[in-house]
């Protein structure tokens, strides 16, 4: 399996410039999700890779080696996409031997690589059956391991499992990071669905308008987004954003809820925003001296744990607290936010000025 | 006043029963979710309330009214569906006062309100924007807004939040509870999204192949699903269903997990619960949240199991977890550390066991 990479990559579409000085890295074997919202390059970037549109500007690389003279089918990857292209009147087992077949391999050895395939993909027992008598999910291993049967340098993968229902999909993605992990492969996977992207990805590249704006492992994601931008993607129930301002000896005051909270060694002064997730507030129902007064807007107990919506000063805030605590409408209470659970983001660019410093 | 009761409704399209004798009590100012997958029936009983589609059996009553002579357009029920219905060619302003200029409003009242509303929706700078240059997020409340200003009796909604991305969907659902709190109206709201209808609803009807499975809170719902479709349909992850057989006589249950070794039944409850048992064959149930991993030697009751997957999910850490075909889903925190390969033991939570029958798929001794 390879290593690919974009070094310095643009690619406009007319006036529309879809990818703008790309840098990626996806490691030999390393699962790479591209995540980011509708129109953000994602899927420009699996076209380039796959040599399905050439970059305007910068170099394109597979194995170390630059493919620009390579055509799609000299590249030798895997492509799987969201509307799983089976043929309709072929069975399961006749779309696996497909890519095979074309190759004019010989009987013997597509009928060993299709048995071993399914086997890895355990839908041996539907191999004789049509497209239309197997379910979403069925359906869409088997668009999997026509792209495996090939033994590509690396899949690419375009929200693959994104048509299936949330049951299946919370299946899939299990799946997914199971073959990819036993057969060793390199595997860059599109999604704008976060939960999905924290789930299976080693690492995933955030991306914003064209542009790479963050690269990470889930947790380094999660724990430190490095704007505000990065930060309202990932989570839900999202970060809750406070716009207040620093005064340039490490004291944050809120604007739209009354507060103030230090932090130390922070010396930017000006507007900035403070940024803390859901599960990093506290609620202290007896009212609370300190932190910031809030009252009770909404309560939704989702079973496992219970999102509190609060109003404090003209904000919505939102709490996620463990299990299923009662709380009365309209009742005030005090929220405490420890400073080290807490982003700084400057007020207008929404660049990084102090991430939280928790423990692992 | 608006109370809402079905009485054993019966709607059949051609030879297929879409709703098969419901039975439905939806009080006045009340929220009630309509919850199941695809095909269970929650959107045609939503459009027999309305009275787009006529019962093939059984009654609809608006406190007590039969509401079989009574036209849809007669019912006094607002609709808001997934694919927002906003008049394209007119400002937001116009498409928040059309149901009120329809119904002859006074031009001050008009105004009155869409300015309520706007506030409300928080579309107040958007109020001339034409809608053709609105975001879908924006749509869907302006089509919120413009079913709710008329302030119907009883506002049907139909996945009126599916179109719309995560973080919105987040926001908007608080502000559709706020404002059934605010205006009091009787809500019904079809969804298949079981956070959703949780997070939402007063009571929740969970439904399946037409047939109402469980009617009760949010929490009851959740804490004693009635059998087996509802555990699994709730909770995400949902609740581990894990096959077993009960051995043991009174005073010494025990469960036995096959590979996954016997567990003694130690608590008072799950010995209820062994107690309603009329054959050996259960399946046992346990919330992912419930289960502590302990060490494989550990002396307590649980499933010996091997970590097979974790998956960081933000807040949370989805490890999974298997004795052969028996497979569990453990919620942990954020930095919880486990290795894949691991020996564990997947303890019996005391006081939060489920049984449910393996034929019949019933709760055991719930409630």
């Amino acid at each position: 399996m390879a290593r690919l990479e974009l070094r310095g990559v643009s690619k406009s579409y007319g006036r529309t410039v879809a990818v703008r000085d790309v840098d990626l890295v996806v490691e030999d074997n390393e699962f790479h999700c591209v995540f980011g919202p509708p129109s953000s390059g994602k899927t420009t970037i699996l076209r380039l890779l796959l040599g399905l549109v050439a970059p305007d500007t910068g170099t394109v690389l597979i194995g170390g080696t630059p493919v620009g003279d390579l055509g799609p089918k000299e590249r030798n990857l895997a492509m799987v996409f969201q509307n799983l292209a089976l043929f309709p009147h072929m069975t399961a087992r006749q779309n696996l031997a497909f890519p095979l077949v074309e190759r004019r391999l010989d009987k013997a050895a597509i009928a060993r690589r299709v048995a071993e395939v399914a086997e890895t993909l355990r839908i041996a027992p539907l191999l004789d059956k049509l497209p239309a008598h197997l379910s979403g999910g069925e359906r869409q291993r088997v668009a999997i391991g026509r792209a495996l049967v090939r033994e590509p340098a690396a899949f690419l993968m375009d929200e693959p499992i994104a048509a299936l229902d949330a049951r299946l999909r919370e299946e899939m993605r299990v799946e997914l990071k199971r073959l990819q992990r036993e057969l060793g492969h390199t595997l860059v996977y599109v999604t704008h669905d976060q939960e999905e992207a924290m789930s299976i990805a080693d690492r995933i590249a955030v991306m914003e308008a064209g542009a790479i704006r963050q690269v990470g492992t889930p947790a380094e994601i999660y724990d430190t987004p490095n704007s505000r931008y990065v930060a309202e993607l990932i989570g839900a129930p999202p970060m809750n954003f406070i716009e207040g301002a620093l005064d340039g000896s490490g004291r944050f005051e809120g604007r739209a809820a009354p507060f103030s909270l230090g932090f130390d060694g922070v010396t930017a002064a000006g507007p900035a925003t403070l940024a803390v997730r859901p599960e990093d507030v506290e609620i202290d129902a007896s009212g609370g001296a300190g932190g910031i007064e809030a009252t009770i807007y909404e309560v939704e107990p989702l079973g496992a744990f219970t999102i509190v919506d609060v109003s404090a000063g003209e904000r919505l805030l939102k709490v996620q607290a463990p299990g299923q605590p009662r709380f009365t409408l309209g009742a005030p209470v005090g929220l405490a936010v420890a400073p080290d659970r807490c982003h700084l983001f400057h007020g207008e660019t929404g660049a990084l000025i102090c991430s939280a410093r928790r423990e692992a | 006043m608006a109370a809402i009761s079905l009485v054993s409704l019966t709607k059949r399209f051609g030879g297929l029963t879409a709703v098969d004798a419901l039975d439905l009590e939806i009080a006045d100012k009340e929220f009630v979710a309509l919850l199941g997958p695809s095909g269970c029936g929650k959107t045609t009983t939503m459009n027999v309330i309305a009275g787009i589609e006529e019962p093939s059996d059984g009654r609809i009553l608006f406190d007590g009214r039969d509401m079989r002579a009574v036209p849809a357009n007669k019912r006094k029920v607002g609709f808001v569906f997934q694919n927002y219905a906003v008049f394209t060619h007119l400002s937001v302003r116009r498409n928040l006062a059309f149901g009120l200029r329809v119904r002859g409003f006074a031009r001050a009242e008009i105004d009155r309100r869409v300015a309520a509303m706007a506030t409300l929706m928080r579309l107040e700078d958007r109020l001339d924007w034409p809608t053709a240059k609105l975001s879908v997020n924006e749509l869907q409340k302006v089509a919120i807004g413009r079913s709710a200003i008329t302030e119907p009796e009883i506002f049907l909604l139909d996945e009126p939040l599916s179109n719309l991305d995560a973080a919105f969907r987040a926001f908007m659902r608080t502000e559709l509870k706020h404002l059934q709190h605010r205006f009091q109206q009787t809500m019904v709201y079809v969804t298949h999204d079981q956070i959703e209808a949780m997070s939402l609803a007063d009571r929740i009807a969970v439904m399946d192949l037409g047939v109402l499975q469980q009617y009760g809170s949010p929490i009851e719902v959740y804490n004693e699903p009635r059998n087996v479709f509802v555990a699994n349909f709730m909770g995400s992850p949902s609740m581990n269903l894990v096959p077993c057989t009960l051995t043991g006589g009174a005073g010494a249950y025990a469960l036995d997990f096959g590979e996954g070794g016997t567990a003694a039944v130690e608590d008072d409850d799950l010995k209820r619960r062994c107690k309603a048992a009329r054959g050996a064959d259960l399946v046992f149930g346990a919330r992912p949240e419930d289960v502590a991993l302990r060490p494989p030697d550990d002396s307590g009751p649980g499933i010996d199991m091997t970590v097979t997957f974790i998956e960081p999910i933000g807040p949370r850490t989805i490890v999974h977890v298997a004795a052969g075909a028996r497979r569990m889903k453990v919620a942990k925190g954020k930095h919880y550390r486990a290795a894949l390969g691991a020996p564990v033991k997947a303890a019996l939570p005391r006081g939060k066991c489920h049984l449910f029958d393996a034929g019949t798929g019933l709760a055991l001794g719930a409630g």
